[in-house]
């Protein structure tokens, strides 16, 4: 049968399976290849990057995790970054989660994964109980919040890990949490989240004398930065970018001698991640580039699209 | 054993499974979805007693006896199971006889969600109230942009944080104007005639779409990289890194 449409109108209907097909080409070619595209990070990242620099080693911190597989694409390399840096720093951290019951499991998988690259690389395993201790889930976001802002014991204290050829314990006996009495205690608090427990914790937990910083989704990224600029934030990491800028941070670092190195007079000298034995390359770095290719391919179809649109108005005139 | 490329595997027929359904609707795309979830369903059943109920309710009813020397013995608080009772009101939802039990549990969670609500509606909107309040007016005519502090005294460059610059003053006055216009545009309750207030309620929606733009281009650009990450656990993950590695 003859097709009498024309070109404009079949520039309206390219066939839908094609178009899937070359965007499944167009999101795996790259990611065969490593290369890295020139960006400036923002100043909400390089504020993460300092922060968790300021912390000294022995630091305690807590670290919300409310991220499950469902968003892994950006809020993995974002975990990822962070634990990297906390474990490079020697910094404590108190792991839970209030916003999905399989996001501790999620959770403890990453920094399995990254335990085995350190152990790998000739470092010391980062040891459950001893420097990080795992909380588990709270359901209801907001009245855990409320909690932890009062009296964080109360409800921490119900939660147990199990120390090394141990039995289950209460979390709050273990030496990362043994000398934190109220949150106010803890150096800071991150969340690496994919829902709206970032407005939960800031309504409930700022101002409790514990500085915040979050890890958000691209999605969440334009409302979460508003709390950055009022302060509410000590610093805001969002979507794919921001983990191909801490990535970028923690290959150059800032105001170092590394070809690349960000600069700014804002923060001094803030040496980059390094680990003897392996080259860190993280889920951003991996993914960012590919990201231009596929966007490239969407604004070649709105382009295409609105050519045929086009054609057919001014065939119609 | 390790099951590891076995599980990656697994999850490989899964994604392409959850994946044909971009080629048209069909049955392993449904038997993927229901499998899914299924599983998520039982998670969240065994997480609610093993990281809820039983760490934060029934422990701490029953006490704790201890299993190896040193280990404290808790008391147990058996006030706790009045829990239970009030918890279970909430079910009498479904009988029309009884729903008013119901309202129990439901009068408790709204009395503690909207005791929470003046603290918290003030520390989410107060710091963004006082930082809106901004100098429009540059205190100093030259340079026009905010100097390099590389190599001041600290002295120095404190005296440079506490000037506004033209460059400063610019950005506050587009920052206020943004502000006063999107609230402009939210006036419904009664009717605008001004054409000064018209023009300002108009720019103010502009500037709305502008921001809903940037949301929907940072929405566009999360799906494709939830696509990226499947594209690289599917090729890399376990094509490169589980399946040639091992034979």
């Amino acid at each position: 049968m003859a097709d009498n449409r024309t070109l404009g109108e079949k520039l309206q209907s390219l066939p839908r399976q094609a178009i899937y097909a070359i965007l499944f080409a167009v999101t795996t070619i790259p990611l065969f290849f490593t290369f890295r595209v020139p960006i400036v990070p923002d100043a909400s990242t390089v504020d993460m990057y300092a922060q968790i620099h300021a912390l000294a080693p022995g630091s305690v911190v807590f670290v919300e995790s409310d991220w499950t597989n469902s968003t892994r694409g950006e809020s993995s390399g974002q975990f990822q970054a962070l634990i990297r840096l906390l474990m490079q720093r020697e910094i404590k951290f108190v792991l839970y989660s209030m916003a999905d019951p399989q996001a501790p499991r999620v959770a403890m998988d990453e920094i399995a994964r990254i335990n085995a690259e350190r152990v790998a690389a000739g470092q010391r395993p980062y040891e459950r109980w001893n420097d990080w201790v795992n909380a588990g889930f709270f359901p209801n976001a907001e009245a855990t919040a409320a909690a932890m802002a009062t009296n964080y014991r109360a409800i921490f204290g119900a939660k147990s890990d199990t120390p090394p050829g141990g039995q289950p314990t209460s979390v709050l006996r273990s030496p990362v949490l043994q000398n934190i009495e109220n949150i106010s205690d803890a150096d800071m608090l991150f969340v690496v989240t994919a829902s709206k427990t970032s407005t939960v914790v800031i309504e409930r937990i700022f101002g409790r004398g514990v500085p915040l910083a979050f890890f958000v989704t691209g999605v969440m990224g334009p409302e979460t930065l508003v709390y950055y600029q009022s302060g509410q934030l000590v610093a805001v990491v969002a979507g794919l970018r921001g983990v191909y800028e801490m990535e970028t941070l923690m290959a150059s670092g800032v105001n170092t001698d590394i070809p690349g190195s960000y600069v700014t007079d804002r923060h001094g000298v803030i040496p980059a991640f390094s680990v003897a034995g392996y080259e860190y390359i993280g889920k951003g770095t991996a993914y960012y580039p590919t990201l231009h290719f596929a966007l490239t391919l969407l604004i070649l179809m709105v382009v295409i699209g609105n050519i045929g649109m086009f054609m057919v108005k001014r065939a119609k005139a | 054993m390790n099951f590891t490329l076995l599980k990656l595997t697994v999850a490989v027929i899964a994604s392409i499974g959850l994946y044909s359904v971009l080629y048209r609707e069909n049955k392993f795309y449904r038997l993927v979805e229901h499998t899914f979830l299924g599983l998520a369903m039982g998670w969240t059943l065994v997480a609610l007693w093993t990281e809820v109920l039983k760490d934060t309710w029934w422990d701490r009813m029953v006490g704790h006896v201890p299993q190896t020397p040193g280990e404290p013995m808790t008391m147990g608080n058996w006030a706790l199971i009045l829990l239970l009772p009030i918890g279970l009101m909430g079910y009498f939802v479904f009988s029309k006889r009884h729903n008013w039990m119901s309202r129990i549990p439901i009068g408790i969670i709204l009395g503690l969600w909207s005791g929470q609500q003046i603290y918290v509606w003030y520390n989410r909107y107060g710091p963004q109230i006082a930082g809106s309040i901004k100098p429009l007016l540059p205190t100093q005519a030259f340079p026009l942009t905010v100097p390099s502090t590389e190599g001041m005294t600290p002295e120095a460059a404190a005296a440079v944080a506490q000037n506004v610059y033209f460059s400063q003053a610019l950005t506050n006055i587009l920052f206020v104007f943004t502000l006063v216009s999107v609230l402009s545009y939210f006036l419904f309750s009664f009717d605008l005639k001004n054409r000064f207030l018209l023009n300002t309620t108009l720019m103010g929606r502009w500037l709305l779409m502008i921001g809903f733009g940037a949301i929907f281009g940072s929405t566009v650009m999360m799906r494709f990289t939830l696509l990226i990450d499947r594209m690289y656990f599917i090729w890399i993950e376990w094509l490169m890194q589980g399946v040639f590695q091992r034979f």
